[in-house]
C-alpha cells in the first residue's frame, strides 16, 4: 500500500550481501555436512561415493571437497532409476512430515523426473528473492504465470511475505486477462514471461490498439525464462517499458534469476555450491574460463545433490556484483554436448548465431554446426537462407558469411548454403538441431 | 502491510464470465480441513499419491484439495488441464501408481488420445473425480471409480465415497433461487460472496450422507 511508511531492507535475506570470505567460510561448513547427510540419507549419493571409496569424514575442506567428491550424472540417476524401479533415481530422502508434495520437471525428453518438494523449496526461496531484487515490496501485487506441475496449489513463498500473485497458466488466451489485471491491480512484476507469451502480447496490442506502455506502467521488471532472450523481444518489451530479468534453471537445485546489471545470472551460494569442471576431463577450469556447471544443494534434504554435472557450459565471475549482491554470477554458453573443439578453440551455437543473423538473407539464423567429433579442424557449418531475399548471388552471399564469420571465430571454415526450406524440415525455427553429425 | 491485501488472486467462471477472486491463505487453509472430511471417506493409505490436474488460476478451488492431502499424509502430485500435458498424467499414473487423480476434463481425454494413450488404462484401479465435460466418458471407463469435481463459482464440490457431492457448509450457504444454485459466503473472507448465481441447477440433498460427513451435499441437473 502507498500509505505505508515502513522501508525495507534491499535484499530479502542478509546472506545475500555478506562478504566473499564470510560466503565461502559458510559453504565450507554447509558442504561437510550436507555431504554427511546426503550419504546417511540418499540410496544413490550412498551408492556413488561407496564407489568411488569416499567417505564423508574425509571431506573437511572446500579443497578436499574439490579433489575427492564424487560426480553425480544425469545417467547415474536414470540408471538407479531403472535398476531399482525408483520414480526419484535414489535422490528423495523420505522424510515422513517433511514432503509436502512431489513436483516433476518439464520433462520434455522422457518421463518428467520428480522432485519433492518440502514447505518452501529452494527454488521458491531464490523466487522471492529475485522479485524483491526487482523491487516487489509487502503488499504488491505480482502476475504469478506457471504450470502446476511445478508445485500445485502450495506455493506461497510470496504471499507470506505479503505479496499477492495473481494467478493465470503460461497461455496466449490469458492475454487479455493479464492487461485486465495489470490495469486493475498495478502490479510491481510478473514471471514467468516467455517468448511465446512476448509475442501474443504484441500481437494482442496490434489487434486491440492497447497502449503497452500505459499496460505496464507499474512495472519495475518481469522475469523472462524458458529460452534464450532473442534481440527483437528484448527491443520491443524495453519499448513497452518493461525491463526483463532472465532467469534460468541451476541445474535443478533452485532458480538462477539476472540483476539489474543484467551481467550474468546470479547463483545464491548459500543454496548450492557451483563450480565449473572441462566437460571430457573434469579437471576444475578457472573461474572466466568456459567448463561445464557442477552443483552440489547446500539446503535441499528431500533431494540433496552432490557435485551434480548439470551439462551446461558456463563462466563462473565470483567478483563482487554492481548490483549491491556479493555471489557469483555465471554466463550460459550452451549445453556442453554442443561444444566443439577446433584447432584448441572452444566454438558454441550462440556464437555463431549472432553472426549468422546480421545478413538479410539468412536473419532467420537457421544454421547447423557440423560435428563429427568434439575436436575438428576445421569449422564447418550449413546455413539456410531465404532464396526471394537473396540480393545479388548465392556465391557472393557466401563470401560475405565466410569474411563475417572467419573474423570472428579466427579458425579455418567451410561453409555449405542451403534453402532454408531445408532446414525447417527438421523442425519449428527454434528447435532445428544446431549441432549434428553429417 | 494492512491486513485486506491478499494472499493470491484466483479466479471463477460463471455464465461465461471469468472474475478474478481474492482469498487469503488462511481462507484456503481452513478450506482445505473441511475438504478433508469429505477425502477421509475414502480412506486412501498415508503415503500414497493423488494426481491433481488443474491450472495455476484455479487456485482457490484447488489448493484446499490439496492442503487436505497433506493433511491426510498423502503425497500431492501434479499436472497442468491442457491437452498438451496429457503425457505427464500418463507418466505420473505410470510412475507412481497414485490411487486418485483429481479434476479430469476434457482436455486429459483428448490429449491421452492425440498421445495413443488410452484412457481408460491409465485411469484403471484409480479413483478419479472428473469435471462435468468428462464425467459420462470416465464413468464408462471399466474398472475406474468415478467420482464428480465440480467448480461452484469459488468453491470446489467433491464426492465423498458414498457418492454424495459434498460442498463446504461452514464456510458456503446454498440456496436455490428458480432451479439455480446460489452461493454467499457465511464467513469472514477478504472477497465476500453474497447471492452469486452459479449457473449450475441442482437441489440441496436433506438427508445426511453414508460417508459421515456433516457437509451439505447437493444434486446437479446440468448448467443453466
Ligand atoms: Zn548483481
Amino acid at each position: 500500500m502507498a500509505s505505508n511508511a515502513i522501508i525495507y531492507p534491499d535484499v530479502l535475506d542478509p546472506i545475500e550481501s555478506a562478504s566473499r570470505e564470510y560466503l565461502d567460510r559458510h559453504q565450507e561448513a554447509s558442504l561437510a555436512v550436507m555431504c554427511e547427510y546426503a550419504v546417511a540419507n540418499a540410496p544413490l549419493i550412498r551408492k556413488v561415493w561407496a564407489d568411488a571409496g569416499v567417505k564423508p569424514g574425509d571431506i573437511k575442506s572446500v579443497a578436499d571437497f574439490r579433489e575427492k567428491a564424487p560426480f553425480l550424472t544425469k545417467d547415474d540417476i536414470r540408471a538407479y532409476r531403472d535398476a531399482h524401479n525408483d520414480p526419484t533415481g535414489g535422490m528423495s530422502v523420505d522424510s515422513p512430515g517433511q514432503t509436502v508434495s512431489v513436483g516433476t520437471t518439464s520433462g520434455t525428453t522422457g518421463d518428467p523426473t520428480p522432485v519433492p518438494n518440502w514447505r518452501r523449496t529452494p527454488a521458491e526461496e531464490t523466487y522471492a528473492r529475485d522479485h524483491w531484487h526487482i523491487g516487489v515490496r509487502p503488499g504488491d501485487h505480482v502476475c504469478h504465470m506457471l504450470f502446476t506441475f511445478r508445485g500445485g496449489h502450495r506455493r506461497r513463498s510470496l504471499s507470506e511475505l505479503g505479496i499477492a500473485e495473481i494467478c493465470f497458466s503460461i497461455s496466449p488466451f490469458e492475454i487479455p486477462r493479464i492487461v485486465d489485471a495489470s490495469k486493475r491491480f498495478r502490479p510491481t512484476s510478473m514471471s514467468i514471461f516467455p517468448n511465446p507469451l512476448i509475442n501474443a502480447f504484441e500481437q494482442y496490442f496490434e489487434k486491440t490498439g492497447e497502449d503497452p506502455v500505459d499496460v505496464f506502467k507499474s512495472y519495475k521488471g518481469a522475469i523472462f525464462g524458458g529460452e534464450p532472450l532473442g534481440d527483437r523481444q528484448k527491443a520491443l518489451t524495453r519499448s513497452w517499458g518493461l525491463e526483463l530479468f532472465e532467469t534460468t534453471s541451476l541445474g535443478d537445485v533452485a532458480g538462477a534469476c539476472e540483476c539489474r546489471e543484467h551481467n550474468g545470472f546470479h547463483a545464491y551460494e548459500d543454496i548450492a555450491f557451483i563450480e565449473a569442471v572441462d566437460p571430457i576431463t573434469a579437471e576444475p577450469v578457472a573461474d572466466g574460463d568456459i567448463g561445464e556447471l557442477v552443483v552440489t544443494s547446500l539446503v535441499d534434504r528431500l533431494s540433496p545433490l552432490v557435485r551434480y554435472r548439470t551439462g551446461d557450459l558456463v563462466s563462473i565471475d565470483r567478483s563482487p556484483c554492481g548490483c549491491g549482491r556479493t555471489h557469483a554470477r555465471f554466463k550460459l554458453l550452451g549445453r556442453a554436448t554442443d561444444q566443439i573443439l577446433v584447432k584448441g578453440r572452444s566454438i558454441l551455437p550462440r556464437e555463431i548465431m549472432g553472426l549468422v543473423e546480421k545478413h538479410d538473407e539468412t536473419r532467420a539464423n537457421l544454421f547447423q554446426i557440423i560435428r563429427a567429433d568434439r575436436e575438428m579442424d576445421e569449422l564447418k557449418l550449413r546455413i539456410g537462407y531465404d532464396v526471394t531475399r537473396l540480393k545479388d548471388s548465392e556465391d557472393a552471399l557466401k563470401l560475405r558469411l565466410y569474411e563475417r564469420i572467419s573474423v570472428a571465430i579466427e579458425v579455418p571454415l567451410v561453409l555449405e548454403l542451403v534453402d532454408e526450406q531445408e532446414l525447417l524440415k527438421l523442425g519449428p525455427p527454434h528447435k532445428i538441431p544446431r549441432v549434428t553429425k553429417t | 502491510m494492512t491486513t485486506s491485501h491478499p494472499d493470491q488472486i484466483g479466479c471463477y467462471t460463471v455464465h461465461g464470465k471469468t472474475q478474478f477472486y481474492s482469498v487469503k491463505r488462511t481462507e484456503l487453509d481452513r478450506a482445505g480441513v473441511q475438504m478433508a472430511r469429505t477425502l477421509r471417506s475414502f480412506a486412501f493409505k498415508p503415503g500414497a499419491y493423488v494426481l491433481t490436474v488443474s491450472v495455476v488460476q484455479e487456485v482457490v478451488q484447488f489448493a484446499p484439495f490439496e492442503f487436505a492431502l497433506q493433511l491426510l499424509g498423502l503425497y500431492g502430485t501434479n499436472a497442468d488441464l491442457s491437452p498438451f500435458d496429457a503425457g505427464r498424467v500418463e507418466s505420473l499414473a505410470r510412475q507412481f501408481d497414485p490411487v486418485a487423480i483429481c479434476g479430469v476434463g476434457n482436455e486429459v481425454l483428448e490429449g491421452l488420445k492425440m498421445m495413443g494413450h488410452d484412457a481408460a488404462a491409465v485411469f484403471k484401479g484409480r479413483t478419479v473425480w472428473a469435471r462435468p465435460d468428462a464425467y459420462d466418458a470416465v464413468r464408462a471407463m471399466p474398472g475406474v471409480a468415478a467420482r464428480r469435481v465440480v467448480l461452484i463459482g469459488p468453491a470446489l464440490a467433491l464426492e465423498c465415497a458414498k457418492g454424495g457431492l459434498h460442498i463446504d457448509g461452514r464456510e458456503w450457504e446454498v440456496v436455490v433461487d428458480n432451479e439455480e444454485l446460489v452461493l454467499s459466503s457465511r464467513q469472514h473472507r477478504i472477497d465476500p460472496v453474497s447471492g452469486l448465481k452459479t449457473g449450475f441447477s441442482g437441489r440441496l440433498t436433506d438427508m445426511p450422507c453414508a460417508c459421515g460427513s456433516p457437509d451439505p451435499h447437493i444434486s446437479l441437473d446440468g448448467a443453466i
